[in-house]
């Protein structure tokens, strides 16, 4: 082998180790939650029980209704606003500072961020709903979201929409009927980003849920009242197979868009 | 035209005025909670520094000191670990096949990183694969102790949930250099090494920057992690922050938010007006 053989090797050797470590605690959860004594795993005695019991937890159904609904309100929400921002930063005169403004939820730590709302609709009396809550889990997808969108842009060629102008189309329609059909993929792919991010949203959620319960606020509330049961274990699967099942959805979409774009 | 341009501005002025409503107003609150005075278990307008007194003339002093040790001992370590994964796939790899390993790093990131972190309980505990590795291989005689409820425990915790945040960064900005200025270093007589000191490390120094907020800040406020691995009464910033607010104090749970959104703001005015923003965002802006 030569010399650049051996180092790209030793390279891979270690991009490899350090994805092991990053994907490794996806695995001893789905192991628990299969295991019927709860606490060691063997092969002897799997059983789906701890599955089934899920459903007789009814605080367990209304959380999961919580969940889909803050899942459809971030859905919705955040591309749109995310493709507001990305017009945003296009057309006005300060990209820079619009970018700043959207991007800031990255930058302030989940718990800063929830204790702020929460203080914030106290002060304003505004009582908890799936609004509330949603509000905070938009503001945290859009960063995201937008600079989903903006990668997706910059594969569209400007000169589209001057043609739009120039057979007689006006700015929302040269949009509307040309741009937008374009970066679709983009759009869509900052929904599903979203949605994800929604679902495995536990912190700022946990400050601000009120009476509400998501899933994973439900998890998280379990853990410090009683400790991981082999419930939990089994609802804490459900959700890593969930999230990267939607992963999968996004991959293979934006493959496909890929694809078809090429062709 | 005018009005329909008024239409058009209002629309795109919708994204950030929802985000400094619901983000900038709110913090600015937290700033403003922190001065008002608690009488029992109620909180009153008022301007009091007792809060500040409370936090900087306390044993949470000591807390903040550690939370910034462990925030940059983890922010290093990943600075470290993240660096080559970018370095390698944006100058020695096609760009396809590194777009798609960059995914794989993304897919863990996604799951819930508590759940993720509950794993490593199990994982490290003394009866867990780590340790019965270790005895079996004859490595450790016995189970290792400090491998659960430690500061080794927190650090891996805060590097594997942050970490692959802080590759994209840091490989966009790799990914910007051009190939011709090494080429050109190379031709000029540097070895490998010096026009990677000399021209890759410097161009990527934007890069760093935001991995290493990207990285500084999820330690930094972080609360579940020292929870999960680090054992009884391990605290950092984000869990003394939410014990603050178990017991109702909210005056000094937002003193002590306010300090650390404050050492952020301030992080991140130091990149905005150091670094113009396209030499990191380049590719999207553009």
């Amino acid at each position: 082998m030569s010399k650049t053989n051996v180092w790209n090797t030793l390279n891979w050797g270690y991009i490899l180790l350090v994805l092991i470590f990053l994907y490794v605690p996806l695995i001893p959860p789905i192991l628990f939650s299969l295991s019927g004594s709860g606490g060691s795993f063997s092969l002897k005695d799997i059983t789906l029980r701890w599955y089934t019991d899920l459903w007789n937890q009814s605080l367990l159904i209304t959380s999961t209704r919580t969940t889909l609904i803050l899942g459809m309100i971030t859905a919705v929400v955040s591309p749109l606003l995310g493709l507001l921002a990305t017009m945003a930063v296009r057309e006005l005169r300060v990209p820079r500072l619009i970018l700043m403004i959207i991007l800031l939820p990255l930058f302030i730590p989940g718990v800063s961020m929830g204790l702020a709302t929460a203080f914030f609709f106290k002060q304003l009396t505004i009582n908890t709903s799936y609004w509330t809550i949603g509000i905070v889990h938009i503001v945290w997808a859009l960063p995201f979201a937008t600079l989903i969108i903006l990668t997706a842009m910059t594969t569209y060629d400007p000169i589209l929409t001057e043609a739009a102008f120039m057979l007689g189309s006006n700015r929302w329609r040269a949009f509307y009927t040309v741009e937008l059909p374009l970066i679709w993929p983009g759009i869509f792919g900052a929904g599903l980003f979203s949605v994800i991010l929604s679902f495995n949203e536990t912190l700022r959620t946990s400050l601000v849920q009120g009476p509400l319960n998501t899933v994973q606020t439900y998890i998280w509330s379990k853990y410090l009242q009683v400790g991981l049961s082999p419930e939990i274990y089994a609802l804490m699967s459900l959700l890593i197979i969930l999230t990267l099942i939607l992963v999968g959805t996004l991959i293979v979409a934006q493959k496909r868009v890929g694809k078809t774009r090429a062709a | 035209m005018l009005k329909k341009n008024i239409i058009r501005y209002v629309l795109f002025l919708i994204p950030p005025v929802f985000v400094a409503f619901f983000l900038i107003v709110p913090l600015a609150f937290t700033i403003v909670i922190s001065f008002w005075e608690r009488v029992g278990f109620r909180v009153r307008p008022a301007f009091t520094l007792n809060s500040y007194i409370d936090f900087f003339y306390g044993v949470r002093l000591l807390v903040l000191e550690r939370s910034f040790l462990v925030s940059v001992e983890a922010t290093i370590i990943s600075l470290l670990i993240a660096y080559p994964i970018a370095y390698f796939l944006a100058a020695r790899v096609r760009t396809a096949l590194g777009r798609n390993v960059l995914l794989l790093f993304t897919i863990p990131f996604l799951v819930n990183y508590i759940i993720r972190t509950f794993s490593w309980t199990y994982l490290l505990g003394r009866t867990g694969p780590v340790n019965e590795v270790l005895v079996n291989l004859g490595l450790a005689s016995s189970p290792l102790d400090w491998l659960l409820y430690s500061d080794f425990a927190v650090l891996l915790g805060l590097v594997t949930s942050y970490m692959p945040f802080m590759i994209f960064p840091l490989w966009l900005s790799l990914s910007r250099i051009d190939p011709q200025m090494i080429e050109a270093s190379w031709l000029l007589g540097a070895n490998p090494v010096r026009s990677f000191l000399k021209i890759t490390l410097p161009l990527s120094v934007p890069g760093i920057f935001a991995s290493v907020i990207f990285g500084f800040v999820g330690c930094f406020g972080e609360s579940a992690v020292p929870i999960i691995l680090g054992g009884v009464g391990y605290q950092l910033m984000g869990n003394t922050i939410t014990s603050a607010m178990d017991v109702l104090n909210y005056p000094l749970a937002a003193a002590m938010s306010s300090v650390v959104v404050g050492s952020m703001v301030l992080l991140l005015l130091l990149w905005y007006f150091a670094f113009d923003m396209r030499s990191f965002l380049g590719k999207i802006l553009s």
